[in-house]
């Protein structure tokens, strides 16, 4: 198969410079300089292989039973970030359409990025190998910190929005925002994202006219079943009619999908701003390395995560405080 | 000096013992059934290490001839054809399990225990599969890192790149319908976190489970489907990706190189 040889960009016709090594004389024959190689490589692995096979047994638990479910219960590291996701937003959007939005994003990133400069070698642009290690450090900080900051009781923010008062459950509308409390329970602030929607209630004066009818707009009372349009209509086979029978629950979209996707969408928007205005980041190709980067971080950072810092009931805690109960 | 002696006289020990050396390798490989099976010896002139690649049926996947960069470990650290070698394994130590088990939820657990106990090399085999298949997942994802960080998915080579995910996808795929078929405690916890990732598709949720996992819960249905999707759909389908991955290097002008 001939390559031919390429044009050299940027040189003047005529101009003197040695003769190019033809195409041939740079190529080398598949055997044995290929066939070697791979041959070796293949004979190392196997080797490696049947001695890590001798020296450690797969996993074989109890049978399967129903009945009994061990806590925690994890899926394979590969989806562990998935099932870490999970915990922290809506669950479509967490195992199904970030994970497809991701997937569809590599796919199209020859699409995007259709510059030739800068390939078949390693991190061909100038800025490359730093933005490549800068993203990796700051997607580790940022998956951690927002991992603790979803966590619990034990986060620092929850302390911090500890001054939120606690709600007074007799009153009709709480005017300034407060968080419920479980009856007789020690006052907590925002423990995790979801409290936006289960435990934050405040309200605005409203006019009536707007579809409230006591002149007060209650969060999350008030928001929590707007009919979507045409969602008691009948048509479409059923099923085919997507939104038949949907009502909208705003606070919870709040919470589960808008702060969860923005605080993304944030981060992401973030680091290649501060690249771009530091002139690092500077050709398409460098805004891809820095999303690829961040995207393949996040998976591994997350499912580190899931495999080591998740105990019972999913709780945050130190690879080596995890108990697992067989059920 | 002048030939005075009749060629194929031995003079000595040590030529005798040349001569049965020779005659040996005359004997095993310019036999009537080794050639055969090869039709030339060993290629040793380019002309026919070119020819060997060109008309082998495992070789030809190769072109006959690279870039002399290309063969240098750094560019590649062999990641693609290490993870077509994890999967070739996958394949062999694969056959060799399907002898011994029996995709029935009476029958997976005890079959895959006594795999373990009563088969001679069972238990290396079942570790073997186990191991190379991270290793596979782990490989892919490497080879896409260094394909990305090459910048190797530039034109010509989008389409070869969108092949790749797809690969990443089935690999990812045959891994997890794997895990359920031991039946133990791991595989179904394990896949139950995955039924209720797949249930919380939008509006396709029960469908999706439905199709997938042929049920609500995990049963003999899911089973039997992960059997079948991971001992010969999914195989089949990746192979027929990988002939066309491979394909398409040569296609694209080889590997990708710096303009
Ligand atoms: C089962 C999975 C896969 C197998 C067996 C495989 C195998 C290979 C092999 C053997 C090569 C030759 C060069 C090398 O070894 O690096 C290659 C090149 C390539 N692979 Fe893969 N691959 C797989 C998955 C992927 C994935 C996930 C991607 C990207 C998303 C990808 C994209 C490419 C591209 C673009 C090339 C051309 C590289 C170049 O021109 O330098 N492959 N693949």
């Amino acid at each position: 198969m001939a390559i031919e040889a390429p044009p050299v960009p940027g040189r003047a016709p005529g101009a003197a410079r040695p003769r190019p090594k033809r195409e041939r004389e740079e190529e080398v024959l598949v055997w044995p300089d290929l066939v070697f190689v791979e041959f070796i490589s293949a004979v190392l692995f196997t080797i490696t292989f049947v001695i890590l096979s001798v020296l450690i047994n797969a996993p074989l638990l109890n049978r399967a039973n129903t009945d009994v479910t061990p806590n925690p219960s994890k899926a394979p590291w590969y989806f562990l970030n998935l099932q870490e996701l999970l915990l922290h937003m809506d669950k479509a959007w967490a195992g199904v359409l970030l994970p497809t939005i991701a997937l569809g994003f590599f796919a199209a990133i020859p699409y995007l990025d259709r510059s030739r400069e800068a390939q078949g070698i390693w991190f061909g642009t100038k800025y490359s190998v730093r933005i490549t290690i800068i993203t990796v450090v700051y997607a580790t900080l940022v998956c951690g910190i927002l991992v603790a900051f979803d966590a619990g009781d034990r986060t620092k923010f929850e302390y911090a929005t500890r001054w939120i008062p606690s709600c007074d459950n007799t009153a009709q509308h709480v005017g300034f925002p407060c968080l419920r409390d479980e009856p007789g329970a020690k006052h907590l602030g925002i423990v995790t994202t979801k409290d936006f929607s289960k435990r934050l209630q405040f309200s605005i004066p409203w006019p009536d006219a707007l579809g409230t009818d006591d002149g007060h707009l209650d969060w999350p009372r008030d928001l929590d079943r707007i009919p979507v349009p045409f969602n008691n209509v009948d048509c479409c086979y059923g099923s085919l009619h997507l939104w038949k029978g949907m009502n909208l629950n705003i606070p919870d979209i709040m919470a589960n999908q808008v702060i969860p996707l923005s605080t993304i969408a944030f981060f992401t928007v973030l680091i290649i701003y501060v690249l771009f205005r530091l002139g690092w980041v500077r050709t398409r190709r460098d805004v891809f390395i820095t999303m690829f980067t961040g995207v393949l971080t996040a998976y591994l950072v997350l499912s580190l995560v899931g495999s080591f810092f998740r105990g019972q009931g999913q709780a945050l805690i130190w690879p080596w405080e995890i108990k697992v109960d067989p059920g | 000096m002048a030939f005075t002696e009749e060629p194929g006289k031995p003079r000595n020990f040590q030529e005798r013992i040349g001569i049965l050396q020779d005659r040996i390798y005359d004997r095993v490989f310019h036999n009537y059934i080794w050639q055969s099976i090869f039709r030339s010896g060993y290629p040793n002139t380019p002309r026919n290490q070119m020819l060997v690649v060109a008309t082998n049926v495992f070789l030809h996947l190769h072109p006959t001839r690279l870039h002399r960069t290309h063969v240098k470990i750094t560019h590649t650290y062999c990641l693609g054809g290490l993870t077509f070698f994890m999967f070739l394994v996958l394949t062999v130590t694969g056959v060799l399990l399907m002898f011994y088990y029996v995709p029935d939820v009476n029958r997976a657990y005890q079959d895959i225990a006594a795999l373990e106990t009563n088969v001679k090399f069972g238990l290396l085999m079942r570790n073997l599969h186990r191991w190379t298949a991270h290793a596979m997942v782990i490989l892919v994802f490497l080879h896409m890192m260094r394909v990305f960080y090459t910048g190797a998915y530039k034109p010509p080579r989008e389409f070869n790149w969108v092949v790749g995910v797809i690969l990443l996808v089935l690999t990812l795929v045959l891994s997890f319908t794997g895990y359920l078929l031991p039946w133990d405690q791991l595989a179904l916890w394990a896949v139950t976190v995955g039924h209720g990732i797949a249930g919380s598709a939008p509006y396709f949720g029960d469908e999706t489970q439905l199709i997938v996992f042929g049920g609500y819960e995990i049963g003999p249905n899911a089973l039997i489907r992960f059997y079948t999707l991971h001992v010969i759909a999914l195989p089949l389908l990746a192979a027929i990706f990988m002939a066309v991955h491979f394909w398409r290097i040569r296609r694209d002008g080889g590997m990708a190189r710096p303009l």
